[in-house]
């Protein structure tokens, strides 16, 4: 009995460490190329989160087709965001970049806390509560669809990058900015593409999380602050160790939130010191960020 | 010379107005002034001088806050002990962060920094036994200098003062102190600091653990002035943000930018709050957050440093025209 109680934890963990891991891609990809660290991701998921409810309250739109349309808003967000704020402050110390993610995220938050208030708001659906049974293992559906969608999205990015020519022009930027630009890549354009992309994720992440979980001004840090931890852990800019952190960081979560429920959070940041102190390039140790911040 | 006599001039006429004001809340709005100038100040040391973004600077104000409140509360000790405590661990626990990150560069401190403040308010209210969770701990008022407890005012406001003015005058001395020039030699290049013989790691922690330590005393007079705190009142990431605002608004890296820019936020604050009221929960927060954006893209090195140049060019106009 107890052995399925902790594989059914276990499994809750990777579906959780799924939507983590989108998350974090997005977090991971506008860190890799643009070399900022966007604050204000987590209130980018808000948004879309509150966007998911307002269309479902509105006009019963079911969040997961919402979440389509979504990627494609948080892709007009992110981009306008890189080419409104980051951009002008490209050649900026890497604090000041900091500085104007933190203050767009704080304006986000508060304009939010005025607008909505600070209830919790859910929304109630027909597949809500239904769950696939195999054994004596339960899986919740909307659980297993944000896995499924988290990872769909994942895939597609990676192949994008992969396989493209443009992916392959984010990648080439994102090595050598001066070199790419001297190949004729333009700059702006590949950069509003991956701030885009990666303000995408959180877009998609928004319509899956929607039907499991609440929505509230504050609710990005809670989620961003699990980013950045799985961003370390996976190494800066490193999206396949964003994936694998995500899901370990989802697994840490279940694993611990049922031991110890209320100091979670507290292993998180116990984790993250510690990789920090052994292995800051990341599990994969491909983690680039660190050295290339300096030189900039 | 001029500098000091200005200096002098203003801590003298500062010292002098509540002699003539009596609206408490006017001297309330000084008071919290000088806390938070004396806060941005703390964080101006390592943010500032030394180029580490803290987002967490509360957790240290919190620290000191609660241990002074905690000792008095629970166990009996004096404030003034709770203080020393207080600092104490602050220092430790920033010394233990900084350990790991300033021997890497990039954005790790600020991550680490957020985080920390996080852990530490979710802490708080987990350990109810000690802090009393989200209810907060209410200092019984019992006035006395042995207590650090006063029942006007005035007696706030010269210690506030005198905070704000120590700070600041070991802001101004590290400035132009071999320690200084360290810290801002590191910020600005870091592998040619190395080269010149600076171990950057250990002064960037040494600046982190001198601003824990400021950051603390806040924390205690915050506590000691307000007579109660709650993990949302302390732990918030909006108090970390303000002081870090502070001190970009008036000039990061400058030894009175902290203090302008408490000088303009707090007041303007204050109004902004009264004036919008309850209604409007979260503008005032919203408007600091696009005031930081406009700061960062216009005057990325603050009011000081641009008024400075703006007379520079000034001055140097002038002398270009009597070469002509």
């Amino acid at each position: 009995m107890i052995s399925y109680t902790f594989i059914q934890v276990l499994i809750s963990g990777v579906l959780l460490g799924g939507i983590y891991a989108l998350i974090s891609i997005g977090l991971t990809l506008i860190f890799g190329v643009i070399k900022v660290i966007n604050f204000a991701h987590g209130e980018f998921l808000m948004l879309a989160m509150y966007f998911a409810y307002w269309m479902w309250h509105y006009w019963g739109v079911d969040p997961y087709a919402s979440a389509v349309v979504l990627a494609a808003l948080l892709f007009l967000i992110g981009a306008a965001t890189q080419r409104g704020i980051i951009q002008p402050l490209l050649k900026s110390p890497a604090s000041m970049q900091i500085f104007a993610t933190v203050g767009l995220s704080i304006t986000l938050q508060n304009v939010a806390l005025f607008l909505w208030k600070a209830d919790y708001r859910t929304i109630q659906t027909a597949y809500q509560a239904s769950k696939i049974t195999i054994g004596e293992l339960a899986i919740g559906y909307p659980r297993l669809v944000a896995f499924v969608g988290a990872t769909a999205m994942t895939i597609i990015i990676f192949w994008f990058l992969k396989n493209t020519f443009t992916g392959r022009a984010i990648r080439a930027i994102a090595q050598d900015r001066m070199a790419a630009m001297l190949m004729g890549i333009n700059q702006k354009r590949m950069y509003m593409l991956a701030f885009g992309l990666g303000s995408a994720c959180v877009g998609v992440a928004g319509g899956l999380l929607m039907p499991i979980y609440y929505v509230f001004p504050t609710v990005g840090t809670y989620f961003s602050l699990t980013a950045f931890v799985v961003v370390v852990l996976g190494g800066m800019g490193d999206i396949r160790g964003a994936w694998i952190g995500g899901i370990i960081i989802g697994l840490v979560e279940a694993i611990s939130g049922f031991y110890v429920p209320a100091l979670k959070e507290a292993v998180y940041f116990a984790i993250f010191i510690l990789i920090l102190l052994f292995r800051p390039s990341g599990i994969l140790g491909l983690g680039r960020g660190f050295e290339e911040v300096a030189q900039e | 010379m001029k500098r000091w006599v200005w200096s002098l001039f203003i801590l003298a006429l500062l010292s002098a107005l509540p002699l003539v004001v009596e609206t408490q809340f006017y001297l309330h709005i000084f008071i919290l002034t000088f806390l938070y100038a004396s806060f941005a100040n703390s964080w101006n040391l390592i943010g500032g001088y030394a180029g580490q973004l803290s987002l967490g600077h509360a957790a240290f104000f919190g620290i000191g806050a609660y241990a002074c409140a905690i000792g008095s509360v629970k166990f009996g000790i004096s404030p003034f002990i709770g203080l020393a405590i207080g600092v104490i661990i602050a220092v430790l626990v920033s010394a233990a962060i900084g350990y790991p990150c300033f021997r890497l560069r990039g954005p790790f401190y600020t991550l680490s920094t957020i985080a920390f403040a996080e852990v530490v308010r979710l802490l708080t209210l987990y350990w109810r036994d000690l802090t009393e969770g989200a209810v907060g701990i209410l200092i019984p008022f019992r006035p006395g200098v042995a207590n650090l407890i006063f029942s006007g005012k005035v007696p706030y406001y010269y210690i506030g003062l005198a905070m704000m003015a120590l700070s600041t005058f070991l802001c101004y001395h590290v400035e132009r102190s071999r320690f200084g020039y360290y810290l801002v030699a590191v910020r600005e290049d870091e592998d040619a600091a190395e080269a010149c013989g600076i171990r950057s790691a250990r002064y960037k922690l040494y600046a982190a653990m001198i601003s824990a330590a400021i950051a603390a005393v806040c924390g205690v007079f915050y506590v000691q002035y307000m007579l109660f705190i709650d993990p949302e009142g302390v732990f918030n990431l909006n108090v970390s943000i303000q002081a870090a605002l502070m001190a970009i608004i008036g000039g990061a890296g400058t030894w009175l930018g902290p203090v302008i820019g408490a000088a303009l936020l707090i007041p303007l604050g204050e109004f902004l709050r009264g004036w919008l009221g309850g209604a409007a929960r979260g503008l005032h927060m919203a408007f600091y957050g696009i005031v930081l954006i406009v700061v960062v893209m216009v005057i990325p090195q603050g009011i000081v440093v641009t008024v400075k140049n703006l007379l520079k060019t000034k001055a140097t106009r002038k002398v270009e025209e009597e070469r002509r």
